[in-house]
């Protein structure tokens, strides 16, 4: 075959791919995707591609592999290929993050030649993913966009050492590189603008969703019987759901107990595990209030939906917090909720409509918000009901995947004027 | 043809015997009418320039100032390695024949290279972790060493500089023999030798 018929061919099989395929393609880079679940990016990219592929957007998703989850698998229409993210040895985490980087980027790299390069766009989830999403960018030519969850600043609450300082500049870095960055609260867009810099152009808010479907799923479950496992039927519970670490607060909430149980009967339920697990469950023991709070540790998503729908109270006492997506969950199961006035809690609840806001750090003004809640029923009630439908209205992830692909497509049409194109 | 060398050290910048390898390398390369890219660190001296022997070099920086350890240092610099390398390969309308990386550092580029645009890269073992460690295993040196055997894995060929070290990368890492080939550098024949090699390993670049 002569080269031009060779060349005329491809032309005519690119026109025709061009019109059988989905109008965008986008492949995401995340450390985590169900069924491995460290944190909120794992269902956060899980539901976001979802709704994705549903609004003719074309996903694959590159993720860390998981003990049992295959290689490769097409679930609700997203593709997701895992990689072999424990091949190297490493000496810590960090460095076990970069190695991961270099393996997943090695596979990600072999998959978008064999899609022939058509990717439009590459999305990387945290510093996690920094060099694989960098790096393809530059070797493809293709456009980098970020979602910055949470900074190694803010988790830390300042940076105190190299370590913390070297993933502090590969955030900085990485929002360096990207074409957009999308943060999910407008607290988190100010936030990632002073810790790196960045011009406000570069930043979008996009609201991180709740799939407000799943709580009304499992409605045969007998809710008075579930709940029994937990509390007394004269005792009303109060709910933590979170890592058990510094930032989320989890102190506050105990120093709360006490304070708390001087006015009403409660069960304080402590969904999570983390460092402070330990020091905590001995300070409820000194204080002699073991019978009244429960350490469930990590609990699955149908005991964790029941829990926030029998829940009378669901508390985020965060120090820090970018978004706070249990907030959101709670307001979808229909759980009054209690927040410390803090990041993007402060803008997911407004104070008196549809919850409780106290301030950060502080246990007595927490304990003041859940004594409220708990004595006054009319108000819980009044609560909840604004909140559910305040959740339908703005945090739906339907809604949330067409301004993403809006993000998407202003960002491919300043593309289609520069010299990459 | 077109070479692109990779290498962590490059006069002035001068860490051990390799910086001044490469450049005795690139140099008569030029000479034998190869168009010879070295990408390379450097601090400050950063960007491209034109040498005076016609070779063009690269001197890249590291985008993530703060480390804790030459490891991570390394893996945050090889996406500018990757960077430079593809500005290099798409300036030169894609007809880059092969990548020649210079011990361990810069292998997770080349490999990336190799996967995305087809470019084949030779491994020229200066030194392996194996000896550089005296044995030690710790997860670091393991972790070099994981990169040193991905680099001999995937690359086209592997060049080291004495039949000892050939015996010793098939010893460590269980490289057939007919992969690596040995080339002194002080022989007669050097130069001939590896634009040999380097024929070999291009042909199989695809142009697209």
């Amino acid at each position: 075959m002569d080269e031009n018929r060779l060349t005329n061919l491809q032309e005519r099989r690119r026109r025709r791919n061009l019109q059988v395929t989905q109008e965008l393609t986008v492949m995401m880079f995340t450390w985590e995707f169900p069924p491995r679940i460290i944190g909120g990016i794992s269902p956060h990219v899980y539901h976001l591609s979802k709704s994705m592929a549903k609004n003719d957007v074309k996903v694959y998703v590159v993720t860390c592999d998981f003990p049992g989850a295959p290689q490769h698998e097409v679930l609700d229409e997203v593709e997701v290929f895992r990689i072999d993210s424990y091949k190297n040895p490493a000496p810590n985490f960090a460095t076990w993050v970069y190695l991961m980087n270099m393996n997943m980027q090695k596979e990600a790299a072999a998959l978008v030649k064999s899609l022939g390069g058509k990717v439009d766009v590459f999305h990387a989830h945290d510093w996690l993913v920094a060099n694989v999403g960098i790096g393809l960018k530059h070797v493809f030519r293709k456009p980098l966009l970020a979602t910055i969850h949470s900074t190694e600043i803010g988790r830390r609450n300042g940076i105190h050492s190299d370590y913390e300082r070297m993933i502090h500049e590969t955030e900085a870095w990485l929002t360096y590189e990207a074409w957009k960055v999308i943060c999910c609260s407008d607290y988190m867009v100010s936030h990632v603008r002073w810790a790196f810099g960045l011009p406000e152009d570069k930043l979008v808010m996009i609201p991180n969703g709740v799939n407000a479907q799943q709580y009304t799923k499992n409605k045969n479950t007998n809710l008075s019987q579930f709940r029994r496992k937990f509390a007394l039927p004269e005792e009303k519970i109060v709910l933590f759901v979170g890592r058990l670490v510094y930032e989320k607060g989890i102190h506050v909430f105990v120093n709360a107990v006490p304070k708390v149980s001087e006015k009403v009967n409660a069960k304080f339920v402590i969904v999570g595990n983390g460092y402070m697990k330990e020091p905590l469950s001995k300070l409820v023991k000194s204080m002699g209030l073991a019978h009244k709070v429960t350490f469930t540790g990590f609990v699955d998503d149908e005991t964790l939906g029941n829990l926030q729908r029998c829940a009378d109270v669901c508390v985020v006492p965060s120090l820090f917090e970018p978004f706070g997506i249990v907030a959101l969950e709670a307001m979808a199961a229909k759980s009054p909720v209690v927040v410390s006035d803090t990041g993007g809690l402060s803008e997911i609840v407004e104070h008196d409509v549809t919850g409780v806001k106290v301030y950060p750090d502080n246990p007595d003004s927490l304990a003041w918000g859940i004594t409220k809640v708990l004595l006054d029923e009319n108000y819980a009630n009044r609560l909840k009901n604004n909140a559910h439908k305040r959740v339908q209205q703005n945090y739906d992830w339907d809604k949330i995947s067409q301004q993403t692909k809006a993000v998407y497509k202003a960002v491919l049409k300043e593309y289609s004027k520069s010299f990459w194109a | 043809m077109q070479v692109i060398i990779f290498s962590w050290e490059f006069p002035p910048r001068i860490v051990g015997e390799l910086a001044n390898y490469v450049k005795s390398l690139a140099v008569q390369l030029v000479k034998s009418n190869v168009e010879t890219h070295v990408v390379t660190y450097h601090d400050y001296l950063t960007g491209p320039r034109e040498e005076p022997e016609g070779t063009k070099t690269h001197r890249i920086t590291n985008p993530v100032r703060t480390h804790i350890g030459v490891l991570t240092w390394v893996l945050t610099l090889n996406q500018e390695v990757e960077r430079t390398a593809a500005n290099i390969y798409y300036d030169a309308k894609k007809q880059t024949d092969l990548i020649d990386a210079h011990d361990w550092h810069f292998i997770p580029a080349a490999v990336t290279l190799k996967k995305a645009l087809n470019i084949p890269f030779i491994y020229s073992v200066e030194s392996l972790e194996e000896h550089r460690s005296h044995g030690a295993n710790s997860p670091f040196n393991m972790a070099i060493k994981s990169i040193e055997w991905l680099g001999l894995y995937e690359a086209k060929k592997a060049i080291v500089k004495s039949e000892w070290m050939r015996d010793e990368a098939t010893r460590i890492y269980k490289v057939p023999t007919d992969k690596i080939k040995v080339i002194p550098p002080k022989s007669t024949a050097w130069m001939k030798t590896v634009l040999q090699t380097y024929k070999s390993v291009a042909g199989g670049a695809i142009s697209k």
